[in-house]
């Protein structure tokens, strides 16, 4: 059996009531967690609304390789279950909830999630980052049906199959070899010409026999009846079209921030991202941000804890300083 | 070799340590084990000695043919999770990997015998009059998969309509070709209507109030 059992909370109930905190904290990933591990300690009530993917990005990543402390690399999950068994050992309340609505105009701020609400004094929004999407005719059809962004979910269904993935980064050549476990022929379709991707990953992928490249080009349209069956694709540089048969397609074409909650609250830049100080500071006066909500550059396990603990920080200075 | 480490253990101890009333794994398996059925037996087995609450029981899909259509048990390996009554909660293929997240769930919620979901879902779910069949599809590396599969099982356990199954897609490659299966999470409902994805319980009620005008039309 090559799949451990794994622990992670479901999405949880609750009674429906109000429940009043000092800080509640909004996403479970390394950012939240991180920022509830320094509030716990400070000894703040703190909540957090930890999402439906508990732990998050690290927990749909089979290895970490590059999180210090762990010289063999660990298990996504495992070093998501490790910050949040750190996370309540100091005191706080980690619950697998979705935050559907806050309200930041008036103090205290209030977070309504499926069925509890809670007011909170302040607030850190760790909400990251979700796949960005590539928006072309087909795209939403077939999601589920050949479309996919979870090669560790979907990979099974594409045994001696051909699969396309869009992407050159990091994500898009670990997944593509990932991919090659099951799939006969994976082919990159990247939109310069040239990966993205680190040394270490653009190595393991020309040295492996069962990926190709698509150079200067991109996924104009997904294909199929049922299900897919084929992408038409563009070289930006000719403007040839061409069509590749597929049976999938993978899109890893980087990250969006989890931000559509927070558009009449707090101020965000162009691309989506919460804008922040140095100091994790919002333009709302006691709401902070860290991780990859607030970050179009770095997005690192790493990164999102550093930026965790600066807002519980900022967070606990808040809190004292503010007349109750 | 045990397949819960003692971390592991240590957590299902403590989620299963107030059950509310007993719980019994109902297992099937057969004489000549299935790809994963030695595994799943092992599972339920150690999953059972973590709690007094939980009990085990291991059935022969071939001799203990009766057993099995009682639980309406079609394919293996099978477990049915059922607590003071069946509520129809079963798991076909392995509960392992992220599923082993749904299998706690669902010996917690057959405990309690109360489902974990809204007044509008609990409602909607207490009117039916039609059986209603769930299948969610899944694979043991998703880590999306099961809160659609324990969303399911809490709708089994609102409604005596209702029966929902997890279904491992990888050792049931025929019913993820019939139900045209090619990610993870779909819940299928009845024959006919399926969502894509960890779908909020809204829009999965939308989906079964759906399956069931359909076979009216």
């Amino acid at each position: 059996m090559d799949f451990e059992p794994k622990i992670a909370p479901a999405e949880a109930g609750g009674d429906g009531g109000d429940s009043a905190y000092e800080l509640v904290i909004i996403g479970g990933g390394p950012a939240g967690l991180t920022a509830a591990i320094y509030a716990g300690r400070a000894r703040i009530a703190t909540h957090v609304c930890a999402g439906t993917l508990p732990g998050g990005q690290p927990a749909n990543t089979a290895d970490v390789d590059n999180f210090p402390g762990f010289p063999d690399g660990v298990d996504g999950t495992e070093l998501a279950q490790r910050f949040q068994g750190q996370a309540k050992r100091f005191g706080a309340e980690v619950v697998p909830e979705t935050v559907t609505e806050v309200d930041f105009s008036k103090h205290p701020f209030a977070i309504r999630c499926n069925r509890n609400t809670y007011q909170a004094q302040a607030v850190i929004v760790a909400t990251g980052a979700a796949p960005r999407r590539l928006g072309i005719p087909g795209e939403d059809k077939f999601y589920g049906r050949g479309v996919s962004s979870c090669a560790t979910c979907d990979g099974f269904f594409y045994r001696d199959k051909q699969v396309v993935v869009v992407g050159g980064g990091d994500a898009a050549i670990d997944e593509s070899l990932f991919l090659t476990k099951f799939a006969e022929k994976v082919t990159v379709i990247h939109r310069r010409d040239e990966l993205r991707a680190t040394k270490i990953f653009r190595e393991r992928a020309f040295a492996n026999p069962k990926i190709d490249f698509v150079w200067d080009s991109v996924a104009e349209e997904i294909l199929g009846d049922q299900t897919v069956t084929g992408v038409r694709v563009r070289n930006v540089k000719n403007g040839e079209t061409s069509m590749l048969k597929t049976d999938g397609i993978f899109i890893y074409i980087g990250m969006e921030p989890k931000s559509d909650l927070f558009v009449d609250q707090l101020e965000l830049d162009d691309n989506g991202y919460i804008v922040s100080n140095r100091r994790q500071h919002t333009n709302v006066p006691g709401v902070f941000v860290a991780g990859d909500v607030q970050d179009p550059h770095y997005r690192q396990v790493v990164t999102a804890a550093g930026t965790g603990a600066i807002a519980a920080m900022e967070a606990e200075r808040y809190l004292g300083e503010y007349p109750y | 070799m045990p397949l819960l480490n003692e971390d592991v253990k240590e957590q299902v101890k403590q989620q299963l340590a107030d059950l509310a009333s007993p719980v019994r794994l109902v297992m099937f398996t057969q004489d000549f084990e299935c790809q994963y059925c030695a595994e799943t037996r092992q599972l339920v087995e150690e999953v059972g000695e973590l709690s007094e609450q939980v009990t085990v029981e291991i059935y022969d899909f071939v001799e203990d043919k009766d057993r099995a259509d009682e639980l309406a048990v079609d394919k293996i390996p099978a477990v049915a999770v059922i607590g003071e009554e069946d509520y129809g909660i079963r798991f076909y293929g392995i509960p392992s990997g992220y599923e082993f997240t749904s299998l706690l769930e669902a010996i917690q919620t057959a405990a309690a015998g109360k489902p974990d979901l809204s007044e509008d879902t609990l409602g909607a779910l207490s009117e039916l009059s039609e059986p209603v069949h769930i299948q969610v599809f899944v694979t043991p590396t998703c880590p999306y998969c099961p809160q659609a599969v324990v969303l399911g099982h809490n709708m089994a356990v609102a409604s005596p309509m209702v029966r929902a199954d997890m279904v491992e897609a990888q050792e049931f490659p025929h019913l993820a070709n019939k139900y045209q299966v090619m990610g993870v999470p779909r819940t299928v409902i009845n024959e006919s209507t399926h969502v894509e994805g960890a779908a909020p319980e809204p829009m999965v009620l939308d989906k079964l109030r759906e399956a069931l005008a359909a076979e009216e039309e």
